[in-house]
């Protein structure tokens, strides 16, 4: 078990990590914003996390606290930005914003180290660390998406001007949901600066809203629990694939394409059905409770 | 000065080419194809293969390019947009759906070009056209500069003038409009979606060809920097509008150089995703489009 650790830290360590990215797009889904700004605030994020570990030697949790702070008010103003925009519009927007936080860090000089990016951000974070935020962050969603804070960001989602009747502030909501996806991106960016010591403009690219897209994509994009299990295949699924040799990425490009057409719920959302037609048929088959699950059922999970 | 200008009249063409498809398709189908930059960098690669083998002059290769595009495009919408649209509950979340099966899709021609060449840049360095250069004004311009002016103006206004006049491009127009009603008044709409992405296809193939000519050599990846460029160009001209996209495309390629002639840093990026972010903000129904019509 202790060998198993040893060798499979990085991995282990991209695994909170990429679960907290892919967290930065799956909570504005949640609350029907198609957001990627998550990843633009990924990178603002790591950048002053860098900046300030590097040049005034700050401690890890100031530094990271610094970018999540810088990364919220962008994301607020963000939201203030582009609050008439929606659907297709506001996705190509944000991505947009993603493509402009590199190119700034591209021509930041010396600040932000130009195209060959920042080195040496050595910091005293941990593997625990990771886990206890990442914790805290799952443990903070989960209860969001239960309850009455549960129902009312499925009520702005599914229909906001039946939201917004309900006296439910929908404008509130969806800045909210700006902002937190700000806070957990530039988190997730802070710390793997600090955990990898280096950021360069070109890990902050397209490719890495794609990735973080992927993860929510075919894990399910309904709740959390969807974005840890698509941030653990995409992190491990590389060294899976290993025995295909070159033909690696083929494979890969393969399973997006084919959960993003005929899984659209992604995994959770598979998973999720296939207990609930067990559960059902176990029901006809004899128990009397006819009831309670079918209005449980539409509680939990309409579809997107 | 002068030469600048023609840079900038030759990257505008390139952007026009690459975009025309894309518009179309998203102005008429109401398809973000996000696989379209792996449609123009796959028809390339196909090309650059077989003329590593055989000699092929340019004309050949062209034909192949648009070839290998079209079947590309045509297989894409059969296996991917298809089966999302029928599934879809909404025109509105499938449009999201088509997004993200657009990017897992282009994963895999970009994923089977870049394993091929190592990821390498790759040309037709078998091809046996020869590029000739023209020294005018003290100006110089290559043939295939004059050729990709051409081709995209010619082609450009020819979209024009096929959508606003035949009757396969007043049904086009009518599909984009209102589908349902469109279907009643006898279109194919599957059979005419169908051969939109053929053509868009086909303009994507045919942008990669003369792009891999203009620039000697290009990278797999170079699908997806276009992809965003042409989304620039398509908004910043108006979803659906065929004019707006070329002027787009040119306001763009002029902007890009000048950005890029009166800077010192690494700006020139900036300008595509700047445009659409202001456009997007200020007036985003782009220079000719229309106010959106909410497609149900």
């Amino acid at each position: 078990m202790i060998a198993w650790y040893d060798t499979n830290i990085i991995l282990i360590q991209s695994t909170f990590v990429g679960l907290l990215m892919a967290l930065s797009l799956q909570v504005p889904i949640r609350f029907g914003v198609f957001s990627f700004a998550g990843i633009g605030c990924y990178g603002i994020g790591a950048y002053v996390a860098a900046i300030m570990t590097i040049r005034y030697e700050w401690p890890a949790a100031a530094a990271i606290g610094a970018g999540m702070l810088i990364a919220g008010v962008v994301g607020y103003l963000l939201a203030l930005t582009v609050r008439r925009l929606g659907g297709l519009y506001l996705g190509m927007a944000t991505i947009a914003f993603d493509l402009i936080v590199g190119v700034l860090a591209v021509n930041g000089g010396d600040l932000t180290g130009g195209p060959s990016g920042l080195f040496g951000a050595l910091a005293d974070v941990t593997t625990l660390h990771l886990v206890l935020i990442s914790a805290v962050v799952i443990g903070l969603l989960a209860y969001s998406e239960r309850g009455a804070i549960g129902r009312r960001v499925e009520a702005v989602r599914e229909d906001p001007e039946l939201a917004a009747s309900m006296g439910i502030d929908v404008r509130r909501h969806r800045q909210a949901a700006f902002v937190i996806s700000a806070l957990l991106g530039a988190c997730a960016g802070g710390l793997n600066v600090l955990l990898r010591t280096t950021i360069a403009p070109t890990d902050i690219g397209f490719s890495l809203v794609v990735l973080a897209l992927t993860m929510i994509i075919v894990g399910g994009s309904r709740s959390w629990a969807g974005a840890l299990i698509g941030a653990m295949i995409f992190t491990w699924l590389p060294g899976f694939l290993e025995f295909s040799g070159q033909w690696q990425k083929v494979i890969y490009g393969v399973i997006v394409a084919l959960a993003a057409i005929w899984v659209p719920g992604g995994l959770l959302g598979m998973m999720t059905d296939a207990y609930r037609s067990w559960q059902r048929s176990r029901r006809d088959a004899g128990s009397g409770d006819g009831d309670r699950t079918p209005l449980g059922s539409r509680a939990e999970g309409t579809p997107a | 000065m002068l030469q600048d200008l023609i840079n900038a009249l030759s990257l505008g063409s390139i952007y026009l080419l690459f975009a025309l498809g894309m518009s179309l398709v998203w102005g008429t189908v109401g398809i973000l194809n996000f696989a379209h930059g792996a449609i123009f960098m796959f028809a390339a690669f196909v090309s650059s293969v077989i003329t590593d083998q055989v000699r092929l002059p340019l004309p050949a290769l062209i034909v192949i390019g648009a070839a290998v595009g079209a079947l590309l495009s045509v297989a894409v919408q059969l296996l991917a947009f298809q089966p999302i649209m029928r599934r879809a509950k909404d025109h509105r979340s499938g449009e999201m759906q088509i997004l993200i099966g657009g990017i897992g899709v282009a994963a895999i021609p970009l994923a089977i070009a870049e394993e091929v060449t190592g990821s390498n840049p790759f040309g037709f360095a078998g091809s046996s056209y020869v590029t000739s250069t023209f020294s005018l004004l003290g100006v110089r311009v290559t043939s295939t500069q004059l050729m990709v002016v051409a081709a995209a103006l010619v082609i450009g206004i020819g979209v024009i003038v096929w959508l606003r006049f035949s009757r396969s491009g007043l049904a086009l127009r009518s599909i984009g409009v209102d589908p349902e009603t469109a279907s009643l008044m006898g279109v194919n709409r599957r059979v005419l979606s169908l051969s939109t992405m053929a053509v868009a296809g086909g303009l994507a193939g045919l942008a990669g060809v003369l792009l891999t000519y203009n620039l000697g050599a290009i990278t797999p990846e170079s699908g997806d920097v276009l992809l965003i460029k042409a989304f620039a160009a398509v908004i910043l001209g108006g979803v659906g509008s065929m004019a707006g996209v070329i002027v787009g495309a040119y306001v763009l390629a002029v902007a890009e150089t000048i950005v890029l002639t009166q800077t010192s840093g690494l700006w020139v990026d900036a300008v595509s995703f700047g445009f659409i972010f202001a456009v997007l903000l200020f007036k985003s129904e782009g220079l000719f489009g229309r106010r959106e019509v909410r497609r149900t």
